[in-house]
């Protein structure tokens, strides 16, 4: 298997069912347990549905581009839209309580943050939003989020 | 997302299929959810059997069809919760606000004083 693959897709619901099964393949073959490769799987999912409703507007003709790398101790997945961005920075000192039942907004980054080791966010000029997702493959490593 | 409705005594049992993820699913179990408000039928079990994936927006539609159900002094419960669902419920604490059964018939059961 190739150490990098990279999907393209319009902004439609329909091809998450290709970045699942991409994702859980690619995962499966590194050797994650079953608990990571559902937090990966939800992680992948969450991050490319926020990319093509949030980012695109829905718009089939913008894509939304993942990226899957193997690495030798991690798993590293990029989402890429091409959005107008947010600040992620103001965003991310004011994740609201996701337990919190009047709020809807917010927990999909709280999820993400939760489930993958690192999670980081990068403007792209002239293309729109990349989300970083890692996940070690021992499980065990420091969270980090930029 | 696809969704039937059907009864099981007093209470309503929906069953979901697909993804619940956004979108007109949103439209679909809030409508649903105030039409049985109306007809009175306030027990409801949302049956996810058949759901492959719910993200976080997914999880915001179930609130909602919870807290305007307890509200209108109803109530929702979970049945065949999957193992990356209960994952999310879990990291997210709403585990603590959703029963979850495995049994349709304990889900059933489990209404009391609504």
């Amino acid at each position: 298997m190739a150490d990098t693959i990279v999907l393209e897709f319009p902004s439609s619901y329909k091809w998450l069912n290709m970045i699942d099964l991409v994702c859980g393949e690619v995962s499966s073959e590194m050797g994650f347990g079953r608990e990571a490769l559902n937090a990966i799987s939800i992680c992948v999912i969450e991050a490319c549905t926020n990319a093509l409703e949030h980012g695109n507007k829905c718009c089939p003709e913008r894509e939304v581009r993942a990226v899957f790398k193997r690495r030798p101790d991690r798993m590293v997945i990029e989402v890429i839209d091409c959005g107008r961005g947010f600040d992620f920075k103001e965003y991310l000192k004011h994740i609201p309580d996701p337990s919190d039942i009047h709020n809807q907004r917010g927990r999909g980054i709280y999820i993400m943050k939760q489930m993958m080791d690192s999670i980081a966010f990068e403007k792209l000029p002239g293309r729109g939003m990349k989300i970083t997702l890692e996940k070690m493959i021992d499980g065990d490593a420091e969270k980090n989020c930029d | 997302m696809k969704l039937k409705t059907r009864d099981n005594g007093k209470v309503t049992i929906l069953d979901l299929s697909g993804k619940l993820m956004g979108g007109t699913d949103a439209d679909l179990l809030r409508d649903t959810i105030h039409g049985l408000i109306e007809e009175g039928r306030k027990r409801v079990v949302v049956n996810l059997a058949d759901v492959k994936w719910v993200n976080s927006t997914g999880v915001g539609i179930l609130i909602t069809g919870y807290t305007t159900l307890r509200k209108n002094k109803g109530d929702l419960k979970l049945l065949n919760v999957s193992n990356k669902i209960q994952s999310i419920l879990y990291v997210t604490k709403l585990n603590l606000i959703f029963e979850c059964f495995t049994s349709e018939q304990d889900a059933v059961n489990s209404f009391t004083g609504t």
